[in-house]
């Protein structure tokens, strides 16, 4: 008995079950009247002048560090990640052995999340602009990194053999070869991750580190839901515009070629990208300047207070098994629950097409809206724990991939949907033999991917929630006990690492199905 | 076109398609422009024409995928139904072989017959047969008469040959046991051998009360057909018996020999 792929798409939202059984319990009777009054203001955003003018000073600064962070990790990811390249390391020296290292090395950075390099560097500089743009910086550095190198090592070697067997050198021949087909990949994964930096800019912002998310936390911790609703308009109508450009520029420089072969393509191109990359120069500086970044601020360390003695006793006596089972459990509650929901929604709304229009406006809103936020905003009806964390955890990535479905769907064509329904087969059913088949194992690999990022990001709703090594993390950092912290970033990054290695199996047995 | 409720007592005379003045409007010229047609159970009829010519878009408005913007559809006497369930057991009632097949490559053989019984299934039951697949016995039989091993059935669609799934794709027509069978051009790319084959099993499973309607490229493959149209730039150029048919039928339609419309 093997379930086949359609229903292999739905089993996650199996943890429905056990999540509506136990959230009766967890209703602490306070707070729906606020929920009420926070759902209707959505309606009523305010539109004083003043609100106006401080959201949009705050998502000028959001903005602005996304958008430097975004280019620092670009920067540090192209470099690092073919430095991390086997293929290169094989064609200059023979050997891939410190390609290997390399990737070794940034593992660690990767496994920690911008929300707590942005709080070890809050302790160690001081409150500066630059440190939410190096918090972007050093996690998406090592991601793209990764991305960069894998997709440089999975390319076809022929052409570049064909070179070195004519005589060029090796750099010279690494770069005509290789440049041209790693670009399309490299530029639709770097737009992706501007959406990203966008969106970790928000939250650094909820933990003090300036922008839009700190007016998003204030709004929402004094009950300003109108202004609270405004900043949340502001930010979907520029998240939004940002997805559609991100999308448009993705179709027209990452994938042409493929069909149009017109030999002014290619030219056109390079020359779009050329004059992008040029553009984007003086806008970094306008913008550093703007946001007054001083990276000399980096320099100067501030002396950090001294271990309690004793420190490292009460470290290894805090209780470990219980952090990471709760943040385990965390993990997989709130994968089960963005992975499972979104085609469990799709499927709900397929007879009405309004009903999906419906849909991506709550998706986006969940893109957008901070963990944090939405675990604050929870809380104002719910008791903290797992399940409330894992839901506020859950409703943000099913913003992204409900998304990402939507778009599988739409790419794998409406001929087999069209077929069913032809033949008399309801609108949901058709939608699930006909769309969800062909993407139910490549939408679940990338689950299993998120599975890891939602990993990373359990310290961003247990700072608030109160559970797990994210609730830890945060008691520690509030009590400077840096031999705890020490001790909980190792185990985060370990945990984070053997996460990474189960999801990556778990993406190759999906796909090699 | 109207959209008045279907008349409930459909005539046993009524035929199994009827087209009247129908018109799809194009970019610069109608994609079908007053099409009248009758198709009575056990009747078999080719479609003829060049390729533009409209046969496909005729397919679409007799499967009931594209509504006309003038004139009017009947499926056994009865008009597009208005509500969505009564519009469901409609379609339940006609099959279609499409020029891709539109198989589930994902699914196994027997799922995919199945999916040719999903009109009349509920939830639970189209659930099931994604974990466990159902009626065996049904879907052996299926495939037999489409001259296919049994034991392909628990196979997944990817790995069956060309021929295999033009067959599959015809036992799944079988399984929902249609009304009115259309064909999309399903001999297009296949060998002479095995075009005459599945086209002798398409013929065969159309006696009444079922009726085919089926768009060709190659006239030479009209044995065995009641009737045979020709299409040219959205208009039935003829209608006529196949022993009938001219050489001169077919220049009007390839190479513009004639004047189109003179037998209309």
């Amino acid at each position: 008995m093997k379930p086949a792929a359609p229903l292999l798409l739905l089993l996650p939202a199996l943890v429905l079950l056990p999540l509506l059984l136990l959230l009766p319990g967890l209703v602490h009777g306070g707070g729906w009247d606020l929920i009420g009054q926070f759902l209707l203001a959505a309606v009523q955003p305010s539109t004083d002048p003043v609100v106006l003018e401080s959201l949009l000073r705050g998502l000028g600064v959001t903005a602005g560090m996304a958008l430097l962070g975004w280019c620092a990790s670009l920067l540090i990811g192209i470099t690092a990640g073919l430095a991390s390249s086997r293929l290169l390391w094989r064609t200059l020296i023979g050997h891939s052995w410190p390609a290997e290292g390399i990737r070794r090395l940034l593992a660690i950075p990767r496994s920690i999340h911008e929300l707590i390099w942005g709080l070890l560097l809050l302790q160690v500089i001081g409150l500066q602009p630059v440190i939410a743009v190096i918090a972007i910086a050093i996690p998406y550095g090592a991601l793209v990194a990764r991305v960069v190198s894998d997709l440089l090592d999975s390319l076809n070697e022929r052409n570049l053999q064909a070179l070195m067997a004519a005589g060029s050198a090796p750099p010279a021949a690494l770069l005509t070869a290789m440049g041209p087909p790693l670009l399309p990949g490299l530029i639709s994964y770097g737009g992706y991750r501007l959406e990203c930096a966008l969106r970790s800019a928000t939250l650094l912002g909820v933990f003090g580190l300036g922008g839009l998310g700190n007016e998003l936390l204030l709004t929402l911790q004094s009950l300003q839901f109108h202004e609270l609703w405004s900043g949340l308009w502001l930010l979907l109508a520029v998240m939004l515009s940002l997805e559609a450009v991100i999308g448009a520029l993705r179709r027209r420089w990452g994938m042409p070629g493929r069909f149009s072969l017109r030999a002014s393509g290619v030219g056109r191109r390079g020359r779009e990208l050329l004059l992008a990359g040029l553009l984007l120069l003086p806008l970094v500086f306008g913008v550093g300047r703007a946001l007054a970044i001083e990276p000399a601020a980096l320099l100067h360390w501030q002396a950090l207070p001294p271990l309690a003695p004793g420190g490292w006793q009460d470290a290894l006596a805090l209780p470990w098994p219980a952090l990471v089972v709760n943040t385990v459990l965390l993990t997989l509650l709130a994968a089960a629950l963005a992975v499972g929901v979104a085609p469990l929604l799709l499927l709900l709304v397929a007879p009405w097409p309004w009903g999906q229009r419906l849909l991506q406006l709550i998706w986006a809103i969940g893109r957008l809206w901070p963990p944090p936020l939405t675990a604050l905003l929870l809380l104002f009806v719910l008791k903290p724990g797992v399940i409330t964390a894992a839901l506020a955890l859950g409703f943000h990535n099913l913003g992204i991939l409900g998304r990402l479905l939507l778009e599988g769907s739409e790419a794998a064509g409406p001929q087999r949907q069209e077929a069913l329904r032809c033949s008399g087969c309801g609108p949901r059913l058709a939608l699930l033999y006909g769309r969800f088949s062909a993407l139910a194992r490549s939408y679940l690999a990338y689950g299993a991917y998120r599975a890891d990022v939602i990993l990373r990001e359990t310290v961003v709703v247990g700072l608030v929630a109160g559970t797990g090594l994210g609730s830890q993390l945060n008691q520690s950092l509030s009590a400077f006990a840096f031999d705890q912290l020490l001790l909980l970033l190792a185990a985060y990054a370990a945990l984070t690492l053997l996460g990474e290695d189960l999801s990556d199996r778990a993406r190759q047995r999906l796909l090699q199905q | 076109m109207t959209h008045s409720g279907p008349p409930q007592s459909a005539t046993q005379t009524s035929p199994v398609l009827e087209l009247c003045d129908v018109t799809v409007p194009g970019r610069q010229q109608p994609r079908l422009d007053g099409i009248h047609l009758r198709l009575e159970a056990g009747e078999r009829v080719a479609l003829l024409g060049a390729s533009g010519a409209g046969k496909s878009t005729l397919l679409a408005v007799a499967n009931g995928l594209l509504q006309p913007t003038q004139g009017e559809v009947r499926w056994s006497g009865e008009r597009r139904a208005r509500s969505a369930r009564a519009r469901r057991r409609q379609q339940a009632r006609i099959g279609t072989l499409w020029q891709d097949l539109r198989l589930i490559e994902e699914l196994s053989v027997q799922q995919n017959l199945n999916c040719g019984r999903l009109a009349s299934w509920g939830w639970p039951r189209a659930l099931l047969n994604l974990l466990l697949p159902l009626e065996s016995e049904a879907c052996t039989q299926a495939l037999r008469q489409v001259d296919l091993d049994p034991h392909l059935l628990s196979q997944s669609v990817g790995e069956l040959s060309g021929g295999q799934r033009q067959r599959v794709a015809i036992a799944r027509l079988l399984r929902q046991q249609p009304q009115l069978l259309l064909a999309d051009e399903p001999l297009a790319s296949l060998d002479p051998r095995l075009a005459q084959e599945l086209l002798q099993l398409l013929l065969e499973q159309a006696a009444a009360p079922r009726a085919l309607l089926l768009s060709l490229h190659r006239p030479d493959l009209l044995q065995g057909f009641d009737r045979v149209i020709g299409l040219r730039e959205g208009r039935i150029c003829w209608d006529r018996p196949v022993a009938q048919l001219q050489a001169s039928d077919l220049d009007a339609l390839y190479a513009g020999m004639a004047e189109p419309g003179l037998t209309r």
